[in-house]
């Protein structure tokens, strides 16, 4: 019972990434080409980043109902800010001679975002990526109170009844999973930063 | 073939072009040169379309450039920045290849390609081919830069003071190289620099800009002989007409402000003028300033007697050189000779100087530097 309650909360955690990185790739892409939807794409993911997760949760589940897709739904968008500002990052501070010599190469816009801009911008993509998951992980605690399920039950359980054991088994599993996927993320990190980096950046 | 044809470009009210015609032919080697913001790279880049201009045609054998598809255009044509810019998630075969690439090439093509490149310049493929922009240096990333450009053999290479950056050792080996495959591959290079050197060194033709206008459009040597106005000379700086060597006579390096004696006046008067002014020989001259022979310290010792006179010990002895004589004569006697210095006259055999070592080099490095 206790190993699948973990996996439900990680399914949680891992499909809001996901969804995350399907919708906010695309929208970092677009801050980085168009100068003026860049400020209300940019201001949105603000803004829903400042909403109170537990209301989030709350709002959405009154148009979908209760149970994991409003989970879901929530963290993607709570998630969206780090991956959206990141990719945006990410692109343009990509060296403006590598920019100009694929331009001048005779690469097409497309061509040039896939083969140089997005490779080179992937290091900080991905440290936007391990920074909403490793959020997602805390956050997804608040799916208990919308019939989400997940470590975050076996919490809310334990207090009610005044359990420690329970309490100390959801906080310590998701301490647990937090610092694994940092460190283990963390690593991969700092392996792509070193591949692209030497003496000419 | 590249024309210009009354270019104009504008940033709001700034004039960068302003209506610039010019022709480079083929094989040519053009370099763009001038000060800061005289509109050299805009030029350099209008060629590419990287900018398009506001008025006026820019043809590439006689087409209209702004007909061809832009990104098209810019397959065949060669080109290498400052910033090197080379990929650095590509290895150097992945960054050689780029253009070859877009263009479709087989694989075995690209290879060959790779191969080919890295062996004009001298780098060997098993040990550069798989390394990273990273793991190599300036001059070595060039390199790269310049191969990627050439990989696709466009007839035209565009270069934006791609040596800029580079220390001194490292530029002047990429100009050789550079020259070098330019003999070979007969491409159309045009050239963006702020370095005179640089220009005469490779350039066929040197074109000067300023304030967006081709000051003067000619090949260096012309260039060096005629410049156009003040601002051509002033790039031009020590690299304009030093005099031929061969032109400079014994009157260049003179030292004029000499001591003589007449050689009526007694040796007494004789040694004291020596003490005063702190040497120990003297050139005499007769009544009319007519140069005698010269009479030393030694000289002086080696007789004795009071009423003694200049004329009595002096020696005439002494190769002389005639104001219009070519300077390297007088430089050889004095190295030859232990004299510390050697005597110039003027035609009717008066004084006009002596050249020393001293004299030499505050001559030389004042022709130099000014």
């Amino acid at each position: 019972m206790s190993v699948s309650i973990i996996l439900e909360h990680l399914l949680m955690v891992v499909a809001a990434v996901f969804c995350s990185i399907l919708v906010g790739l695309p929208l970092g892409i677009a801050s980085y080409f168009f100068t003026r939807v860049r400020r209300i794409i940019l201001f949105v993911a603000d803004v829903l980043q400042t909403v109170p997760s537990l209301a989030l949760l709350g709002i959405i589940m009154i148009f979908v109902g209760a149970g994991k897709t409003t989970v879901i739904i929530g963290i993607t968008l709570y998630s969206l800010l780090p991956i959206v500002r990141n990719t945006y990052l990410g692109l343009s501070e990509v060296d403006p001679g590598v920019k100009e010599a694929a331009r001048g190469m005779g690469m097409s816009r497309f061509y040039r975002l896939m083969h140089v801009e997005l490779p080179l911008a992937f290091p900080i993509i991905f440290t936007g990526i391990r920074i909403a998951t490793v959020n997602a992980i805390g956050t997804v605690v608040f799916a208990a109170s919308v019939g989400g399920g997940g470590l975050g039950a076996i919490i809310y359980k334990g207090i009610r009844v005044m359990n420690m054991k329970w309490i100390a088994f959801g906080t310590l599993s998701l301490m647990a999973m937090a610092i694994v996927f940092d460190i283990a993320m963390g690593g991969i990190e700092t392996r792509l930063n070193r591949k692209f980096s030497g003496p000419s950046n | 073939m590249i024309q210009f044809e009354h270019v104009v470009k504008k940033y709001g009210d700034a004039t960068v072009l302003d209506d610039i015609s010019f022709t480079i032919e083929p094989g040519q080697f053009a370099v763009l040169i001038g000060p800061s913001g005289c509109g050299k790279t805009t030029t350099l880049k209008t060629i590419n379309r990287l900018i398009e201009p506001d008025d006026g045609t820019v043809r590439i054998d006689g087409d209209d450039i702004s007909e061809v598809n832009r990104v098209q255009l810019r397959r065949r044509i060669g080109y290498v920045i400052q910033q090197i810019g080379l990929f650095p998630n590509m290895t150097v075969a992945q960054n050689i290849t780029v253009v070859p690439k877009l263009l479709k090439y087989s694989k075995e093509d690209c290879d060959k390609i790779v191969h080919d490149m890295l062996e004009m310049v001298d780098m060997p493929y098993d040990q550069y081919a798989h390394k990273y922009p990273s793991e190599m240096s300036g001059g070595q990333q060039q390199r790269i830069g310049v191969l990627r450009a050439l990989a696709a053999s466009p007839p035209i290479v565009l270069m934006d003071e791609p040596f800029g950056a580079l220390d001194p050792m490292t530029r002047s080996a990429l100009q050789d190289e550079i020259l070098h495959l330019q003999k070979k591959l007969k491409k159309t290079i045009v050239f963006v620099t702020h370095d005179m050197e640089e220009a005469l060194n490779l350039a066929d033709v040197i074109i000067f800009m300023e304030n967006g206008k081709i000051t003067q459009m000619a090949p260096p040597e012309e260039m060096l002989k005629n410049p156009a106005n003040e601002s051509v000379k002033n790039f031009l700086g020590k690299h304009i007409a030093v005099d031929d060597p061969s032109t400079l006579t014994a009157a260049d390096f003179l030292r004029t402000n000499v001591v003589t004696v007449d050689s009526k006046k007694s040796l007494r008067t004789c040694t004291a003028q020596m003490m005063r002014s702190n040497v120990d020989s003297l050139i005499v001259t007769d009544e009319n300033d007519k140069y005698i022979g010269t009479v030393s310290v030694e000289d002086i010792k080696s007789v004795s007697g009071d009423d003694l006179r200049v004329a009595d010990v002096l020696k005439n002895d002494r190769e002389t050189f005639r104001v219009d004589d070519d300077a390297k004569r007088c430089f050889d006697k004095l190295l030859s000779t232990k004299d510390n210095y050697v005597i110039v006259l003027k035609h009717d055999d008066t004084v006009a100087g002596i050249i020393t070592k001293t004299s030499i080099a505050k001559a030389l490095a004042e022709r130099l530097w000014g």
